[in-house]
C-alpha cells in the first residue's frame, strides 16, 4: 500500500475515533457539558477534537498505532489510555485546548503591547496562540501515555505476557518520547524564550504532581493546614500548572501585561483544582480533608471546595471585558462546579 | 597522521569495498567497488549466533593487536598511499603528513580531559542543584549525576566553546550562557540514557543497577522527563531562539534515532546508510548541534558555526562505531554496561552490517570511524590555533583507541 493511502486508511480510523460527536460521557449533566463544549468550538473556529491529528497522522505514531493493536487483551494501560481518547473519561479534563483557546479570544488584542503585535487574527485568536493550545494538548497526552507505563517488577500472571507488557512499554515511552519531541519543536518555532520557559517547567511540574502522589506523608504527623496546602499544591502540579501555564503563555504571546497573564494563569488554576475537587470527592483519602475544611477556614464541606476554586476562576475572569468567549469560560466552571 | 589505533585496521587491498560503504555515506568520494559476500553473521539476537560472533570478534582483537605492533614500529606513512588503491580526497598525503608531526609532541596537545577540568569540575553539583526538588525523583536525579559519569559532551563543548571564542574574539573565557550548554547537553543525554535503558530492558549502567531495575520503569521514565524539562528550562532562561530551536532539533533527533532502530531495510546498501543515519540521529546529533550552539552564543558568523557543528557530527559518528565495536569485543566489565546486548537486541550495528558482507566487520568500523576522526580534524583545523583547538584533536585520538 502507499505511504499516502496508508496514511489516508488510519488517518480516518483515527479521525473517527476522535470524533468529538462520540465522546462526552460525562457523568454528572452531558447535556449542559455538551452543550457549554460545542459552543466553545463554534466561538474558536474548529473543533479541537483535530488539533493533535497532524502528529497522530505521523509515520511514527501510526507505525505505534498498528503495534499496540496486539496489546488488546492484555492490561497494559496503553490500550486504555487510547481508548480514553474515544470515551472521555471523567475523569480527564480534556478541554486544555479549547480553554486556551477561550481565553486568548477573550482577552483579545493586547492594548498595551508596545510595539503592537503583528499576525493575523483568525476568529479573534493569532495562529501562535492556536499553536500553543495544540502543544498543551501534546503535553498532556504524552503524559498520560508516560504514567502508563507498568512496572515489570510488579507484574501478575494476570496483566499479560511479560514479553507484551515489556512491549506495551517500549511502545509507551517511544509514543509518549515522540509526542513530547514535537511539542518542543512547536515551542521553538513560538520563538518566545518566556513561553518555552513556562510551558516546559509545567511538564516538570507534572512529574513532580506524580511523586508526591506516591508519597503521601504520614498523616499523624501532618497538621491540618499543611494537609490542606499539601493537597493544593500536589493538585495544582499534577493537574492545573498545565492549563494554568499555558493559559499564561497564550497572554504572553498576544504581549499582554503581568496583571492579565495572572488573571489568565488563576484561571486555569483554580478551575482545574476545582474539577479535582469535585471528582476526588467520593474518595475516602479525602474524610480527613472533610473534617478540616468543615472546622470552617472559609470553606464548609468538600462541595464548597470546588464551589471555592470555582468562584476563584470566576473572579479571575472579571477583568476581560465581556465578550461570547468570556462566558463560555464561565459557563465551563458552571459545568464543572455543578453536582 | 597518527595512529595508535589498537584496533584499527591494515590498509589492505580490501578498500575497493571500503570506498564503496564511504560512498554509500555519501561522504567520501570514492569509487564504487564490488562488494564480496561471504558467510556472513546472522542479524538475529539468538545466543548461538551471538556467540560464534563474539568469538569471532575477539580472533579479529588478536589480529589487529598484530597490526598495531607492524604500525608502530614502522614509518608507515609513506607506504600508505601504495596500498591504497582508491585514494579518498580525504587521504592526501601532504596533509596527513603535516598533521603526524605535530601529534609527535603531546605537549602541544593538551589532553581535553584536563584542560576541560576546571570549568566541568562543578557541573554535576550545578546539575544536581537545577535537579533540587523533594521525595524520590531527587534520589533518582542524584543517582546518575554522581560525578562518575565521563562528561564527555560537557567537555566537546567547552573545549568547542574556548576555541570558537579564540577565534572570533581573541578570548579564551568561557561564557556563562556556553557553560550553561555544557550542562544543558549532559541533561539531555543522561534524561535519553534513562529511556533507552527502559526501551531495552537493561539491568546496568555505568557500572551501576538501572534505575528502572531500582525504582520501577514507571518511575524511571518520569524522572527522565523531568530533567528534560529542567535542561528546556535553562535552555530557554539563555534568552537565544536560535539555540532553543537547534537543541529542540537535536531532542527530535533523538526520539527519531530511537524509531528507526524499530525499522529495518531490505536491501544492504541501504541498511547501512539506515545505520549511519540512525548513527547521527542518535549520537551526533546532540553533539553536533550542542557545538553549534556555543559558537552560536559566542557571537561567531556562520563560517565558524559551520566548522563548530561538522566536528561535532563527525567526532559523534566516529565515537558512535567505536561504541559499537567495544560491543562486540570487549567484556562487560571494562565497559559498565551490558555487551553483545545490540546483537541480543537484533540491532544490525556497524560491525555487524560489515561482517554480512566482508568477514572482517570490526576492522572495516574501525576503519570507518577512522576516517569520520580525519573528517573532524580537518574541520577543526580551520580555526586558529589554540590550546583546547589542538585538545579536541587530540580527542579525535582517545575517542579511536578507547577501551571503555
Amino acid at each position: 500500500m502507499s505511504l499516502t493511502l496508508r496514511r489516508m486508511k488510519y488517518g480516518t480510523a483515527l479521525a473517527g475515533a476522535f470524533c468529538r460527536s462520540q465522546i462526552l460521557h460525562s457523568s454528572s449533566s452531558p447535556s449542559s457539558w455538551a452543550k457549554v463544549v460545542s459552543e466553545a468550538e463554534k466561538i474558536v473556529g474548529y473543533p479541537t477534537s483535530f488539533m493533535s491529528l497532524r502528529c497522530l497522522l505521523s509515520d511514527e505514531l501510526s507505525n505505534i498505532a498498528l503495534q499496540v493493536r496486539k496489546l488488546v487483551g492484555t492490561k497494559h494501560p496503553l490500550i486504555s489510555t487510547a481508548r480514553g481518547f474515544v470515551y472521555d473519561s471523567k475523569n480527564n479534563l480534556q478541554l486544555r485546548g479549547l480553554v486556551v483557546l477561550l481565553m486568548s479570544k477573550a482577552a483579545g488584542p493586547s492594548k498595551t503591547a508596545d510595539p503592537p503585535l503583528e499576525g493575523d487574527l483568525v476568529s479573534g485568536i493569532y495562529s501562535s496562540q492556536r499553536n500553543l493550545a495544540e502543544i498543551t494538548e501534546l503535553i498532556h497526552t504524552a503524559f498520560l501515555v508516560h504514567r502508563g507505563i507498568v512496572n515489570i517488577m510488579e507484574l501478575t500472571s494476570s496483566h499479560g505476557s511479560l514479553k507484551d507488557m515489556q512491549f506495551g512499554n517500549k511502545m509507551a515511552v517511544l509514543s509518549g518520547d515522540f509526542l513530547l519531541a514535537n511539542a518542543s519543536i512547536g515551542l521553538a518555532q513560538l520563538q518566545n524564550t518566556k513561553v518555552v520557559e513556562l510551558v516546559s517547567s509545567a511538564i516538570g511540574d507534572l512529574v513532580q504532581g506524580v511523586y508526591y502522589e506516591n508519597s503521601r506523608t504520614d498523616e499523624e504527623k501532618v497538621t491540618d493546614d499543611i494537609l490542606m496546602i499539601n493537597w493544593e499544591e500536589q493538585t495544582f502540579l499534577s493537574h492545573g500548572a498545565l492549563l494554568a501555564k499555558s493559559c499564561q503563555g497564550a497572554m504572553q504571546l498576544a504581549k499582554h501585561d503581568c496583571e492579565v497573564q495572572e488573571m489568565a494563569f488563576q484561571y486555569g488554576k483554580h478551575m482545574s483544582l476545582a474539577h479535582k475537587a469535585k471528582v476526588n470527592g467520593n474518595q475516602a483519602d479525602y474524610a480527613k480533608l472533610h473534617r478540616i475544611i468543615k472546622a470552617g477556614k472559609g470553606v464548609s464541606s468538600s462541595l464548597d471546595l470546588c464551589h471555592y476554586h470555582g468562584n476563584q476562576a470566576l473572579e479571575a475572569l472579571r477583568c476581560f471585558p465581556t465578550s461570547e468567549a468570556r462566558s463560555t469560560l464561565e459557563n465551563i466552571v458552571y459545568a464543572v462546579t455543578k453536582f | 597522521m597518527a595512529l595508535p589505533l589498537s584496533r584499527c585496521c591494515a590498509w589492505k587491498g580490501r578498500s575497493v569495498f571500503a570506498s564503496g560503504a564511504l560512498s554509500a555515506c555519501g561522504m567520501f568520494n570514492g569509487r564504487r567497488g564490488r562488494q564480496t559476500h561471504p558467510a556472513g553473521f546472522l542479524l538475529g539476537g539468538d545466543s548461538g549466533a551471538g556467540t560464534r560472533s563474539v568469538c569471532h570478534g575477539r580472533a579479529l582483537v588478536k589480529e589487529q593487536h598484530l597490526y598495531r605492533k607492524i604500525y608502530l614500529n614502522t614509518t608507515v606513512y609513506k607506504k600508505q598511499n601504495s596500498l591504497l588503491r582508491t585514494p579518498s580526497r580525504l587521504m592526501c598525503t601532504t596533509r596527513t603528513k603535516c598533521c603526524c608531526n605535530q601529534m609527535h609532541s603531546d605537549k602541544q596537545y593538551k589532553d581535553p580531559y584536563t584542560l576541560a577540568q576546571k570549568d566541568l569540575k562543578n557541573l554535576y553539583d550545578e546539575i544536581k542543584q537545577q535537579l533540587a526538588v523533594s521525595s524520590d525523583l531527587k534520589e533518582i536525579c542524584d543517582y546518575y549525576f554522581d560525578g562518575k559519569g565521563k562528561a564527555f559532551r560537557p567537555m566537546i563543548v567547552v573545549l568547542m566553546a574556548k576555541a570558537c571564542n579564540l577565534h572570533h574574539s581573541n578570548s579564551r573565557e568561557l561564557l556563562k550562557s556556553q557553560h550553561s550548554v555544557g550542562m544543558i547537553v549532559e541533561m539531555i543525554h543522561t534524561a535519553s540514557l534513562v529511556h533507552d535503558d527502559v526501551i531495552d530492558g537493561s539491568d546496568t549502567r555505568r557500572g551501576k543497577i538501572t534505575v528502572n531495575k531500582i525504582w520501577g520503569e514507571r518511575k524511571a521514565i518520569l524522572a527522565g522527563d523531568f530533567v528534560l524539562s529542567t535542561a528546556s528550562v535553562a535552555l530557554a532562561r539563555l534568552g537565544n531562539n536560535s539555540v532553543v530551536s537547534i537543541f529542540t532539533q537535536a531532542i527530535e533527533d533523538l526520539v527519531r534515532g530511537e524509531f528507526m532502530q524499530l525499522g529495518s531495510k531490505e536491501n544492504e546498501n541501504e541498511r547501512f546508510v539506515h545505520y549511519l543515519e540512525k548513527t547521527f540521529k542518535k549520537t551526533a546529533s546532540l553533539i553536533a548541534n550542542s557545538c553549534k550552539a556555543v559558537s552560536i552564543l559566542g557571537n561567531c558568523g556562520p563560517d565558524v558555526q559551520e566548522i563548530a557543528y561538522q566536528y561535532g557530527r563527525n567526532i559523534g559518528i566516529a565515537f558512535q562505531l567505536v561504541d559499537d565495536v567495544l560491543d562486540f569485543t570487549s567484556s562487560a566489565n571494562q565497559l559498565g554496561k551490558p555487551t553483545a546486548a545490540d546483537l541480543k537486541l537484533g540491532l544490525a550495528t556497524g560491525p555487524v552490517l560489515f561482517a554480512c558482507q566482508q568477514s572482517d566487520g570490526v576492522q572495516q568500523t574501525c576503519y570507518l570511524a577512522h576516517q569520520y576522526c580525519q573528517e573532524a580534524i580537518r574541520q577543526i583545523s580551520m580555526l586558529h590555533s589554540s590550546p583546547e583547538r589542538d585538545a579536541l584533536i587530540r580527542l579525535t585520538e582517545i575517542v579511536l583507541t578507547r577501551n571503555k
